[in-house]
């Protein structure tokens, strides 16, 4: 099942699965990461960009549970690549109402190798169709660049932004994913797509 | 540079063949600094005909690597396998230990001509590793400053790679049933089929028809090959094979 929250609401999704949500993300990017971000009450990885301008979409079990999630950002206000890491970008960062960021993807450790990879691909599908839905034309990203590979085998249509930067811990880069049309069938022809329970979409705060 | 690289990633989607590809990859190594370059799957690739390889190798290198079957052996793939960024050659006795034979075959590149190189890892889960390597000429200078940029140029070079060998696999990748890959999970923990049936609240019987299906699935006829490849191909876990 997946979930969409937008505009700070969180209903009908669970109270659950959102504090499962916050603490898979202190479990994968604090715990085995390693991130220096912040964590709150020791449990929950949030940030300053966890507020009413975020969209998550989330992938959750029958019973709510949360299995993965991405955090959506608009890139028409401050956001990660815009200021945080601009210069990983050869042009300015795409920016505008039909460009958001994918940040804090995250699967949940209590999955195995299997089930990670089921909604590792619920969640890109889930990603593509709300783009869709939302008329959002480009996602763009910081990625790390072990994943780089696998993003490009989703099959989507995937650009590098600028020359990737080495860290101590590997290296990063920019990343731009157009959503067309046609992203569904690339992502089904990669035996990616799968939508079997169509996303539950939450209304936009007034 | 990156404008050159920007250009390859966006030529490289509309390639066909591997010919296509073996051409656009031998310009862009060029104009980053790089004689030769060398794509492939870490399989021995006289057995697998759905299995890329290009490369410009000096004539002589290519044959010599392939009589010795080296796709499976080579000390360059093997550290390619541990790390998911890629790597200088020159780092390699740090990254693995090196035998007797791996000092002789870089020995023996060094003597056709091949220097200093680079190596990008190519991990798809589920599917066969491979990478794609830049060498220079022996006694030419290793173009350090171009790494980030051949990282995503191998990384897209192989993605392109992978669209090739996926047109030409008669039913896509080997898969189990769930129940098939817990047996095998169980098998490489060194369970026997008594041992797993009692795991799984099965019959004996049972887990051993499991275990049979899986084999033929992969085509092998051995407990230990079947985890083999189930680990290769990612089916199964190195962490939940090891976990205690």
């Amino acid at each position: 099942m997946a979930i969409i929250v937008e505009g700070g609401r969180a209903e009908p999704c669970s109270e659950r699965t959102l504090r499962a949500m916050f603490e898979d993300r202190k479990s994968v990017f604090v715990d085995l990461l390693k991130w220096d971000v912040p964590v709150l009450d020791g449990r929950f990885e949030l940030d300053e960009f966890d507020d009413a301008n975020a969209t998550y979409v989330i992938v959750a079990d029958p019973d709510g549970d949360h299995l993965g999630s991405a955090r959506l950002l608009p890139t028409t206000r401050a956001h990660i690549l815009g200021s945080l890491f601009p210069h990983l970008c050869a042009a300015p960062p795409p920016a505008g109402a039909e460009v958001f960021e994918i940040t804090r993807f995250c699967l949940s450790r209590r999955q195995n190798a299997v089930s990670r990879r089921r909604t590792r691909n619920r969640l890109v599908s889930a990603l593509a169709w709300h783009a869709l839905e939302r008329g959002i034309r480009t996602y763009t990203g910081v990625a790390e660049l072990a994943w780089l590979q696998q993003i490009l085998a989703f099959g989507w249509d995937c650009r590098p932004l600028g020359v990737p930067e080495r860290l101590e811990c590997g290296m990063i880069g920019a990343l731009a994913i157009e959503i067309r049309h046609d992203t569904p069938e690339l992502l089904a022809a990669n035996g990616i797509w799968d939508l079997t329970h169509g996303p539950t979409e939450i209304p936009q705060a007034a | 540079m990156f404008d050159r690289v920007d250009a390859f990633v966006r030529d490289v989607r509309g390639l066909e063949t591997e010919a296509e590809l073996a051409g656009a990859l031998g310009e862009i190594a060029h104009d980053l600094g790089f004689r030769y370059f060398a794509l492939t799957h870490h399989v021995d690739v006289r057995a697998s005909c759905t299995a890329i390889r290009i490369h410009n190798y000096p004539e002589g290198w290519a044959e010599w690597f392939d009589e010795q079957a080296l796709g499976k052996t080579d000390p360059v793939h093997r550290a390619s396998n541990i790390t998911s960024v890629g790597f200088p050659w020159s780092k390699l006795p740090e990254m693995i230990a090196l035998t007797a034979d791996d000092r002789r075959v870089l020995e023996l590149a060094r003597s056709h001509g091949i220097g200093e190189g680079f190596t990008v890892p190519a991990h798809v889960p589920g599917e066969a590793h491979g990478s794609c390597s830049f060498a220079c000429v022996a006694g030419e200078r290793f173009a350090g400053e171009h790494v980030a940029l051949l990282q995503l140029v191998g990384a897209y070079a192989f993605e392109a790679a992978r669209r090739m060998r996926r047109s030409r696999l008669p039913g896509g990748p080997v898969r189990l049933t769930d129940r098939q890959r817990e047996c095998v999970m169980w098998a490489a923990r060194g369970k026997s089929d008594w041992e797993i049936a009692r795991v799984l609240g099965v019959s004996e019987a049972t887990v051993g028809e499991h275990l049979r299906h899986a084999y033929e699935r992969y085509g092998v006829g051995k407990r230990t090959l079947v985890t083999v490849h189930a680990l290769f191909d990612g089916t199964i876990g190195f962490l939940e094979v090891l976990r205690r």
